[in-house]
This record gives structure tokens, C-alpha cells and sequence, in this order.
């Protein structure tokens, strides 16, 4: 117990090591992988996230011009958002809330539409 | 003859909270005999691997433990390389040989802490697991998750740790040091420590090499092995000598685990120091070819194995990974019987046992 007292008092006057958790929370690191979002005006249909995904958590529906995300699917690797080559995967640190029921996300891809208009 | 009762030690978090059961078959509180049932956590990983494209089993095999997450990934990412084979960046054979030693660092403390625990020493306990959060954050700090870090890809790494970075890691790590040496002098000098530790579940050196141990396990019996001395990612030039422990009981094991810890953050400061500038991925030409490829990295458990097989196209034909626990399980049928009911917890958590990882 003698070689423990140092820690012990440290302890004593060093105060909690915990949060008010959920008063007083910690902000989430620059890099930290929360979630991701998508940029309906960004995205083009080309389907980089969705072949890239390892949990299939993205689906292309090139026909209704649609990009269905099911976020419950999602790992959080951030594989879309670096295959993204026009930025429409936003990589954000903040953490998703828990949910009930299984969330379906669905993107129209305007920017296809926009696209589509011009030719 | 007094009579024998037969009585199932788990699966339902028997010590750590993973199914593993054990028949022990006591007389007069002494273990006379053990059978150990494994199958609770099996999940078809390795099929799993067979059926997807290679890049996306990185994160199916980081899922094959918790704790040694990142290893898994990066075993797995340099088993494929080695399929073409292909030379990876020296920065990122650096930062994964970091990212692997923090999450050694955090394995060990969350094992020291484990063992506290058993003893009963719930202060202990709480001290080593306060300071793992430590590491826990410089891991979400650099890869960007806590536990899954998925930093590895096929070809190098995917995130590089700047300046900035640097600096935090190097601070935090210099602290996490001192405060696990001042924990560590507890639990080496401490008398209810050592009187529930020494002498239980001896293995000798001859039985732990017969028996196929790998790890802190086996260097706890007095043999000098570990795979980083093979030299692979950066630990060649880091100049890495092995922990080593000759009693072969708990408290050698806790102590190698516990030097280790200490030798982690060393090793980490010293690649901090070496790594050198330049690029951190290459991409790989087209498709694994059709050959195969072994590779063994030393996790905090001891030796992991991975074969892969290509076959030329985006799918490998076979991936097989042996784990650590897998090779340390059969040492409990030898230390175990003659010992007593009261000693079993200890002495199964001192193999640091991993069972979803050996089911996969």
C-alpha cells in the first residue's frame, strides 16, 4: 500500500478524471470519423461511394436519380468520402444520436439532374 | 478418495466478458481435471473474406478482435501486399509500426487492469484503465476512431500524423509512462499481489514450447521469441529486443505484459524520433496475382499467422489467420490441474485469452 500513496493523494486533491458526461462534453477531435453526410448538389450518380462501400451501405438507383443511404449499415470508415471525387461525401466528426428505428436516407442527385438538363 | 464435482466455469463472462466455457473437475477445492469448450463466437470471418472484394476485408478483419483491431488490419494489409509482392513507403511502415505499438500499449493496460480486477484490487483496476484513455484518445486523435482504427489500406496507410500531432503523442505518451511505471512498482512489489500470483500455473519452458505457446505467454516461460524480431514494418531499425521472464507463473506473465507496456511507449518515442518524411501509400498495380503469401506479426497477445491465396482476380481464394489464444489454450490443461478452484480466474486470464479472435 506505501508505493500506492503517491497515486492516492494525487488522487485525493487531483480531482475527478470523468465528465459531468452529459452536461460537460468532450468536442470530438479534428480527424475523429462521426458520420457522413451527403451533398445533393454535389453528386453526380457516378458510384464510386457505393462500389467502394464494405458494408454496402449505399445504394445508386441511376433510373430514379437517387442515392439511398442506410446510415444503421454504415461503419463509419470514411472509404466514400476519400472515393468521392467531387466532394458530395462530407466526412463530419460528430457523432450520430442512437436511433429506434433504422433510418433510410434518400438523395436526389441534383447536380445529374442539372447535368442531364444542360445536354 | 473424495468425491469429484464436475462444475462449467462460463461461457457467461468466466473472468473477462467472452464465451468460453471450462469442464473443471475438482476434489477438495483442487483442480484434478479441465476441458475447455470453444464455439460461442464463431462468425465465418474467413469465408466472409473469400466472398469480398480485397480491399474491403481490411475492415472485416479488423473486426476479427477488439482489441487488437489494428493489427488485424494491418496483418491482414501486409499479407496481401506480399501477394504481388509490393514495398510499402518507409513513413507508413512507421506509422503503422506506432499505430501498432499504442494499441499494444492499450491492450497491456486494459490486461493489467483485468488482472487487478481478479485480484480483487478494484483501485488498481480503475488507475490503469484512467490511464489507457489516455492512449485510447491518441488513437481517435490520429486514426480517427478509438477502437476499429481502420488507418491501413493495401499499399500503406491512409492518414499521416502531422507536427501537431507529434508533439500531443510524444507529451501524452512521455505522461502515460510515468504514471504506468508508478502503477507498475504497485503491482510488482505489492505482498496481496504477488501472494495470489506467485507460483500459480507454473509452466516450464519445455512444457510451453512443446505445448506451441506464442506470445508474452511463452516469453514468460523463459523463451526468447517474439515475431518483431523478424525485423518486418519498422522495428529492424528500431533496435527491438524482446522482454523475457524465467519463473513461467502469473506473476511472469504480469510482469513481461507489464515491461512490455513500458517498452511499447519506448519503441513508439524512438519511431516518433526515426520517422522519416515522404509519401504514405502506393497504389497497387490491378488485382492480387494468383500466388500465395505467409506473414506473422506479433500482437499483444502473442503471434498472429496469415495466409492468403489470390487467384488474379479482385476476390482471394482463401484467407486463413491463426490467432494467438488459439496456441495459448492448451497450456491451461497443464496449469490448471493441482491447482486451486480459487486460483482458476487468475490463471486463465494470465494467457490473456481472446476468444472472438479465435473463433473469428
Amino acid at each position: 500500500m506505501p508505493v500506492m500513496l503517491p497515486t492516492i493523494i494525487r488522487n485525493l486533491f487531483g480531482g475527478p478524471a470523468t465528465r459531468m458526461y452529459p452536461v460537460q462534453v468532450r468536442d470530438p477531435f479534428e480527424g475523429a470519423r462521426g458520420h457522413i453526410e451527403f451533398d445533393d448538389d454535389k453528386c453526380i450518380l457516378c458510384g464510386n461511394c457505393a462500389r467502394q462501400c464494405p458494408a454496402a451501405a449505399i445504394e445508386i438507383n441511376k433510373e430514379k436519380n437517387e442515392l439511398v443511404f442506410y446510415p444503421a449499415r454504415c461503419i463509419i470508415c470514411f472509404v466514400c468520402a476519400e472515393a468521392c471525387k467531387k466532394d458530395a461525401v462530407i466526412a463530419s466528426n460528430k457523432w450520430r444520436t442512437p436511433y429506434y428505428t433504422k433510418p433510410v436516407e434518400v438523395h436526389v442527385a441534383k447536380a445529374k439532374k442539372e447535368k442531364a438538363k444542360k445536354e | 478418495m473424495a468425491p469429484r464435482t464436475i462444475a462449467p466455469f462460463g461461457p457467461q463472462h468466466p473472468v473477462l466478458p467472452e464465451p468460453i466455457q471450462l469442464k473443471i473437475t475438482y476434489e477438495n477445492e483442487k483442480v484434478v481435471d479441465v476441458v475447455p469448450a470453444l464455439g460461442y463466437g464463431h462468425r465465418g470471418i474467413e469465408k466472409a473474406c473469400e466472398l469480398n472484394e480485397y480491399p474491403k476485408n481490411i475492415h472485416l478483419c479488423e473486426r476479427i478482435c477488439g482489441i487488437c483491431s489494428c493489427m488485424h488490419g494491418i496483418s491482414y494489409c501486409e499479407v496481401v501486399e506480399r501477394l504481388w509482392p509490393m514495398e510499402v513507403p518507409p513513413r507508413a511502415k512507421y506509422l503503422r509500426t506506432i499505430w501498432s505499438e499504442m494499441s499494444r500499449t492499450h491492450s497491456h493496460l486494459l490486461w493489467l487492469g483485468l488482472l487487478a480486477d481478479a485480484l480483487g484490487f478494484e483501485s488498481m483496476f480503475m488507475q490503469f484503465w484512467r490511464i489507457r484513455e489516455k492512449v485510447l484518445d491518441l488513437l481517435e486523435m490520429t486514426c480517427g476512431s478509438r477502437v476499429t482504427q481502420s488507418v491501413s489500406v493495401v499499399g500503406g496507410v491512409r492518414r499521416d500524423i502531422d507536427d501537431e500531432q507529434k508533439k500531443i503523442c510524444i507529451r501524452t505518451l512521455q505522461e502515460v509512462r510515468q504514471e504506468a511505471e508508478a502503477l507498475i512498482n504497485v503491482l510488482a512489489t505489492d505482498p496481496t499481489v504477488k501472494a495470489r500470483t506467485v507460483g500459480k500455473g507454473v509452466l516450464t519452458k519445455e512444457q510451453a514450447i512443446l505445448l506451441g505457446n506464442n506470445g508474452p505467454h511463452l516469453r514468460a516461460s523463459g523463451v526468447k521469441e517474439d515475431c518483431r524480431m523478424l525485423g518486418m514494418q519498422a522495428y529492424g531499425e528500431l533496435g527491438f529486443e524482446p522482454v523475457v521472464e524465467t519463473d513461467g507463473d502469473c506473476y511472469a506473465r504480469a510482469l513481461v505484459r507489464a515491461r512490455e507496456t513500458l517498452q511499447a511507449i519506448d519503441l513508439q518515442l524512438e519511431a516518433f524520433s526515426k520517422m522519416p518524411e515522404g509519401e504514405i501509400y502506393v497504389r497497387p498495380k490491378g488485382s492480387p496475382p494468383a500466388n500465395e503469401a505467409v506473414y506473422r506479426c506479433e500482437q499483444a497477445r502473442g503471434e498472429v499467422f496469415y495466409y492468403a491465396k489470390g487467384n488474379g482476380t479482385r476476390k482471394l481464394e482463401r484467407l486463413r489467420v491463426r490467432t494467438p489464444t488459439f496456441a495459448n489454450i492448451p497450456s491451461l490443461l497443464v496449469m490448471l490441474p493441482g491447482s486451486e478452484l480459487a486460483d482458476v480466474p487468475i490463471i486463465v486470464l494470465s494467457i490473456d485469452p481472446c476468444i472472438s479472435c479465435t473463433e473469428r
